[in-house]
């Protein structure tokens, strides 16, 4: 194992720590049966709550914009459905794994969330 | 012997040291004292526990230390590089709505995370402290997180609402998602016990429901403590990893 590595004790420790370093934060998110029921009863319990959330807000946001510009009803309806939309959109990220995150544009390939902080990500 | 219920009777807020100043009631409530108390535990937890610096934990230093590896690790897999800088606001948060839900637990205490005035001002001192790192770190780049990429014009002009309002959905989810958890359970705990004190012998039957429901409510104590810091870890890391 001395091949190719610095020869000083220094540098080859300095190597050794950004090994660690590095291994520490790319840990996978699911490191075994233990964190793999947490982690599935903590997304179990986060999606319920989400749907219904989000229509509430949205037609409640479209209610107070009917009464402040006297647009009834057309603020209600048409956030309503933006709620549906939006409410939808949060269960599947969740349930997808690619985090409740707003946006498109992660890269395609990123599946199952399994690999997420894994490369070129920041 | 007619017993009287109220199941919600335990969420009553009562003034326990009466302070007005103006118009404005700033009283020293029962929700307030059990979240000085929630603060104080915490505090002596992780200061007193931590006292010896022992090589070798003793059953105080390695609770303190668990829960500080369990934090970690949560930062280091939800938000991977650069969220270490946030462990102390994820670390106090995910105790204090730990200490809150399960010194509801104990009969007669007080639970501070079934107020929606509570959960709400912590949801928003996240989603508010996440979109300002976001606009601080992005600039106006951080818009981008609203507009999908490769999507024809037309379409975007639906995308972006619900872009929006699924983000500013956010901290109404998860304020409601904690107060709604432990109102219910904490008021199905109390009917239940009700029922068991009003109908004689045969109230051993929702007497073992109770007995029942606690383990569950513990479960869910600490569960909810867990899901909204690892919210918090994925909303931090979308404000730091801007795709």
């Amino acid at each position: 194992m001395s091949e190719g590595r610095p020869p000083d004790p220094l540098g080859r420790l300095g190597e050794e720590i950004e090994r660690a370093q590095a291994q520490r934060v790319r840990k996978e998110p699911i490191a075994g049966d233990r964190a793999a029921l947490q982690g599935g009863l903590g997304v179990g319990l986060r999606i319920g709550i989400e749907l219904v959330v989000a229509v509430v807000v949205a037609t409640g946001l479209g209610w107070a914009i009917d009464r402040w510009l006297g647009t009834r009803p057309w603020g209600m309806i048409v956030l309503f459905f933006l709620g549906v939309a939006a409410g939808m959109l949060n269960v599947y990220r969740a349930v997808t794994g690619v985090s409740a995150a707003a946006g498109y544009g992660r890269r395609p390939e990123s599946g199952a969330g399994s690999k997420r902080w894994d490369d070129e990500d920041c | 012997m007619a017993i009287e219920i109220h199941p919600l009777g335990q969420f009553q807020i009562e003034r326990l040291i009466p302070i007005h100043i103006g118009r404005l009631d700033v009283s020293y409530t029962n929700s307030a004292l059990l979240m000085t108390i929630v603060v104080v535990l915490v505090t002596a937890l992780l200061v007193l526990g931590t006292r010896k610096r022992a090589l070798v934990p003793g059953r105080w230093q390695s609770l303190a230390e668990m829960s500080y590896e369990f934090v970690a690790d949560m930062i280091d897999t939800n938000v991977g590089h650069g969220g270490r800088e946030f462990f102390p606001f994820v670390f106090t948060l995910f105790m204090f709505i730990l200490f809150a839900n399960f010194l509801g637990m104990i009969p007669y205490s007080y639970t501070v995370t079934s107020q929606i005035v509570v959960t709400f001002a912590l949801a928003a001192v996240v989603f508010i402290g996440v979109t300002i790192i976001g606009i601080v770190r992005h600039g106006f780049h951080f818009l981008r997180l609203f507009v999908p990429q490769g999507v024809p014009a037309p379409l975007l002009l639906l995308l972006v609402p619900i872009e929006l309002l699924s983000y500013f959905i956010r901290p109404f989810t998860l304020a409601i998602r904690l107060f709604a958890n432990m109102l219910a359970g904490h008021t199905m705990l109390a009917i239940f016990a009700g029922f068991a004190a009003s109908i004689g012998l045969l109230g051993i039957l929702p007497m073992g429901i109770d007995i029942l429901l606690v383990a569950l409510e513990v479960l869910v104590a600490a569960l909810q403590a867990y899901v909204f810091a690892i919210l918090t870890c994925l909303y931090l890391s979308d404000a730091i990893h801007l795709h």
